[in-house]
């Protein structure tokens, strides 16, 4: 019996081993997606919308890529300057954009991130539209483990802390927020940076194991799926971002067998998501959900 | 080891040789984009295998083993190719893999090939620096940058251009690879250019560039674009006012019947230069336009022909692989017949692979006539 | 030169416009910004496509053909992905989302249906014709384009402005609750709203594919990103600001190709819009944000 399961055991170390190296580039996005999802979440959670972060994770990424690959910087300080480079800038166009709110800074940002991609199609050290190429492979999954481990602990002490509740309070209500004496501009502004250091870290540790990176990755599709992940996995919480990101980068992995169809699939799920649990997957109506299932009356009733 | 052990082992090794001695399958994965943008690229290209594969296994296979394709869409997206790649060479376990579609996702992807010592095989990808990746990376992708210089330098000196104007797709790897070689070829010639107007993927108007263009009277437009566009600049030019006695000049992207499909009359006197052009006249090419249409009931395009003679070089090597049942031996000395592939004779002409692994094959200049492309010069 | 390339910028700004006019009216209305917009543009190019090809239509009917598919698109997308979501407290970006939804859905059959290939309209649809005014060379294609897009557009502002639907229209998209409690039927005007703004995006994709002769499925794209833009920079919600926005954008691509550099052409049109919504946050035409989604 012993010897037997230690020969299953070699099966399944066989199974184990082939499972992650056909799928570690997608466990790795799965965990660039969640420092994505999270980036665009803090914005989120003081009632900000900005669809910005392509452009930052860009900013990052570039930044990070021609760090190591010119200088032969070292990884970790590739990868934080590739964090600091978007959040200077975020706090340089921050100041004048975050007076807008709601829809109008989405699209302040948008057109903010159309600039920054043609800057890279039209700068020599970026390579244009030809990208960089022989971006050498740094990342590993302990890096991303380490990194996403920092940033999930950020947010929960952020929720108890005063900037948290600030937040908080200018996403219930910015106009009774700057009365009550907050510089709403002020947090807001740094909301924005935080985010956009998150994404362009996120942006450095995707270049170092995709070998190549071009501006097309960094326009306006990428911008929506990143503040995609963020609403269907629900906003109230960080685990919501993280898990729509999961969701969403999964799947079409898992509906590869559909073939042409699979995309089809794809937006029906998020179609049915989004009608069922306007609020996000992680959200009080899944829990009242999960309760009612376990109290045995059933969802259907 | 105890007895049970043993038994396990050897039961395993068993299993495994039986599954490989039973599989008669040549496994190789295609990596295409299917859906999205980019799947009217990666759609031709499949069409180009499948239609070799089948003649191929009707013909009784290699050396009496079928060839099996394990398709995949890429999506045209660098994260999809090198999942799929991986899918291929670790759980699938395929001897070779073809694709993918874009340069930018072979950038991406065909590290992971290099570094699982499996060879890719790039059918569509011209971006300058894709077989530097490594030694198990191969394309037969028209080397651009042998046959524009030529289309530039023979348009010269029979239509006597002095000055012209150039027009490209500047957010596309494709159309600036082609744009490059096309500024070198000019300068090279010692052309004038009067003006460099680019454009975006998906436009719908040309016409500031054109009237720009217009006001400068160039003596031709060389324009590096993927046919949809090119065609319908070259359209636009014509309403415009821009005269059919100013030729337009293009790379791969003008190489379909789509271009006087889409442009008509208009894409009269359009040059272009490659190895294969649809109506040559020669016998293998022929016969595959012919299976293509009655297959696929539309015409192949330099993709797909690209594609299906890829897939017969690829044959030739594999003919020549003596199988060990050891994959990775097997991927290797793949890799080594492949690379020793010389004067193939495909729907293209003759083909050979250089040091680099890259094309070496003769391209013609071709220039279209009555709605078809026909020689302008060999 | 300088005359022609006004010519060109009011024929390529008459299409965004027409595009953002429909874009902008379910904003407006529904408060939603639907990213379906793009594939209802997409499937109109298709629908008025088949009309011509398959049952020899002309121009107009071709395009009322295709409004009315486009417009039936737009209504199913409303009752099956926006209406659910009305009723509910949600987060003020679900709809948007579930638009993202049906979008893909939509391109991913069209794929499915008519393949990766790019289809034309038959030669000589509208004849090849050019007339020349002075230096100007306005070819028949450009009169066609601008001459629909103006009276669709000018339609749409008279039966707003003179019609008691548009009385009802106008009165939702001011205060919806009031509007019902004034005994408007709210939801019909909803549904009405997604039809015609959809029709109108269904006719941008005929006169789309006429001037650029490759209609393929995934065509809504780049157009839905320049119609965001037009939008904004007109003002969420405002058709007037949807024609303006339109044509500036147009001039912007047109004149910056003329003369400055093609090169930073999308650069300088969205740089344009980053600057309007820092010096008028509301954009041209638009009236002092509310909270809207």
């Amino acid at each position: 019996m012993e010897k037997f399961q230690r020969g299953k055991g070699n099966g399944l170390t066989d199974l184990i081993t082939s499972f992650w190296q056909t799928y570690n580039t997608l466990i790795y996005t799965i965990f660039v997606h969640g420092m994505l999802a999270l980036s665009i979440y803090i914005t989120l959670a003081c009632g900000q919308l900005s669809l910005g972060n392509a452009a930052f994770m860009g900013i990052g990424a570039y930044t990070s890529a021609l760090l190591t690959m010119k200088m032969n910087a070292p990884f970790g300080l590739s990868l934080i300057a590739g964090g600091m480079m978007p959040a200077a800038v975020a706090l340089i166009i921050g100041i004048p954009t975050l007076r807008l709110s709601g829809v109008y800074l989405a699209m302040a940002t948008l057109g903010f991130g159309e600039v920054v991609r043609v800057a890279f199609l039209n700068m020599s050290i970026t390579g244009g539209s030809l990208g960089l190429n022989g971006v050498p492979l740094k990342t590993e999954l302990w890096h991303l483990v380490l990194v996403i481990g920092i940033f999930i602990y950020f947010f929960i002490r952020l929720r108890d802390s005063r900037f948290g509740r600030i937040l908080e309070a200018i996403n219930e209500d910015e106009v009774v927020a700057s009365v009550m004496g907050i510089k709403t501009t002020y947090f807001k502004v740094w909301a924005f940076t935080i985010g956009a250091f998150i994404a362009g870290v996120a942006g450095g540790l995707n270049a170092h194991f995709t070998f190549f990176i071009s501006p097309r990755e960094y326009g306006f599709e990428p911008a929506v799926d990143i503040l995609t992940f963020a609403i269907l996995g629900g906003t109230r919480t960080l685990w919501g971002p993280l898990a729509g990101s999961t969701v969403l980068t999964t799947l079409p992995e898992l509906f590869r067998f559909l073939g042409p169809y699979r995309l089809a699939v794809n937006g029906l799920i998020l179609l049915l998501v989004v009608l069922y649990l306007p609020n996000g997957i992680v959200s009080k109506e899944t829990f009242k959900n999960i309760k009612k299932i376990f109290n045995g009356s059933g969802c259907l009733n | 080891m105890r007895l049970s052990d043993k038994i396990m082992i050897l039961s395993l090794i068993f299993i495994f040789t039986a599954s490989v001695s039973l599989a008669a399958d040549i496994k190789i994965g295609v990596a295409e984009a299917l859906t999205g943008p980019i799947a009217k690229y990666g759609v031709p290209i499949k069409n180009g295998f499948t239609l070799a594969v089948e003649e191929i296994n009707a013909a009784g296979g290699i050396n009496g083993n079928k060839i099996k394709l394990i398709i995949e869409d890429e999506q045209g997206k660098k994260e999809e190719a090198i999942n799929v790649f991986k899918k291929f060479i670790f759980r699938d376990k395929v001897l070779a893999i073809f694709g993918p579609t874009l340069s930018n996702s072979a950038f991406a992807a065909d590290p992971v090939a290099n570094a699982g010592r499996t060879v890719v095989f790039g059918t569509s990808n011209t971006a300058e620096g894709i077989t530097a990746i490594g030694p198990y990376v191969f394309r037969n992708s028209v080397a651009e940058a042998d046959i524009l210089p030529r289309v530039v330098s023979i348009a010269k000196k029979k239509l006597g251009i002095k000055k012209v104007a150039i027009m490209y797709g500047n957010d596309d790897s494709f159309t600036k690879s082609g744009y490059d070689v096309f500024k070198k070829a000019v300068e090279a010639e010692n052309l004038q250019v009067v003006a460099t107007e680019t454009f975006s993927k998906g436009d719908i108007d040309f016409s500031a560039q054109i009237t720009k263009i217009k006001g400068l009277n160039p003596d031709a437009i060389i324009c590096s674009a993927l046919v949809e566009e090119a065609a319908n600049i070259i359209l636009q030019a014509r309403k415009l006012g821009i005269p059919a006695s100013i030729h337009f000049i293009g790379g791969n992207g003008f190489n379909s019947s789509k271009l006087s499909e889409i442009a008509g009359k208009a894409a009269e006197g359009a040059i272009s230069g490659s190895p294969w052009f649809l109506d040559d006249t020669n016998k293998k090419n022929q016969s595959f336009v012919k299976a293509y249409r009655k297959k696929f009931s539309s015409d192949p395009d330099q993709f797909a022909a690209q594609a299906y003679d890829a897939l017969y070089i690829m044959a030739e090597a594999i003919k020549k692989v003596k199988f060990t049942g050891d994959l990775e031996k097997d991927r290797t000395s793949l890799r080594d017949e492949l690379a020793k592939v010389k004067n193939f004779s495909g729907v293209g002409g003759k083909f050979s692979f250089n040091e680099n692994r890259d094309a070496e094959q003769k391209g013609r200049v071709l220039i279209v006539k009555d709605k078809k492309f026909t020689i302008f010069s060999e | 030169m300088f005359l022609q390339q006004i010519a060109n910028a009011l024929a390529l700004g008459s299409v965004y416009a027409l595009f953002a006019i429909g874009f902008t009216l379910i904003f407006g209305v529904l408060e939603v910004i639907t990213l379906a917009h793009g594939a209802v543009f997409m499937v109109g190019a298709f629908a008025g496509l088949i009309a011509v090809t398959r049952f020899n239509l002309g121009i107009i009917p071709a395009i009322l053909t295709s409004m009315l598919a486009s417009g039936l698109l737009g209504f199913i997308i409303d009752f099956v992905a926006v209406r659910p979501l009305r009723k509910k407290k949600y987060h003020h970006l679900a709809p948007m989302i579930a638009t993202i939804g049906c979008a893909t859905i939509i391109t991913s059959i069209s794929q499915g249906i008519f393949g990766a290939e790019a289809y034309r309209f038959p030669f000589d649809f509208v004849p090849t014709k050019s007339y020349e005014i002075g230096d100007i060379q306005l070819t028949l294609l450009q009169l066609v384009i601008i001459g629909i897009s103006f009276s669709l557009m000018i339609m749409l502002i008279l039966l707003l402005k003179r019609t008691k639907w548009g009385k009802a229209v106008r009165a939702v998209a001011e205060n919806r609750r009031t509007a019902a409690l004034l005994g408007i039927p709210v939801e019909r005007v909803f549904q009405i709203t997604s039809f015609t703004s959809s029709a109108l995006g269904g006719a941008a994709g005929v006169l789309t594919g006429l001037n650029f002769n490759a209609i393929h499925t995934y065509m809504g794209g780049p157009i839905l990103h320049r119609g965001i833009a037009v939008i904004i920079l007109g003002g969420m919600g405002d058709i007037r600001g949807a024609m303006a926005g339109g044509l500036i954008l147009g001039f912007s691509e047109i004149m910056s190709v003329a003369y400055i550099s093609s090169d930073f052409r999308d650069a300088i049109s969205f740089g344009l819009l980053f600057l309007i919504l820092l010096i008028r946050p509301s954009g041209i035409f638009g009236k002092v944000p509310e909270r809207k989604g």
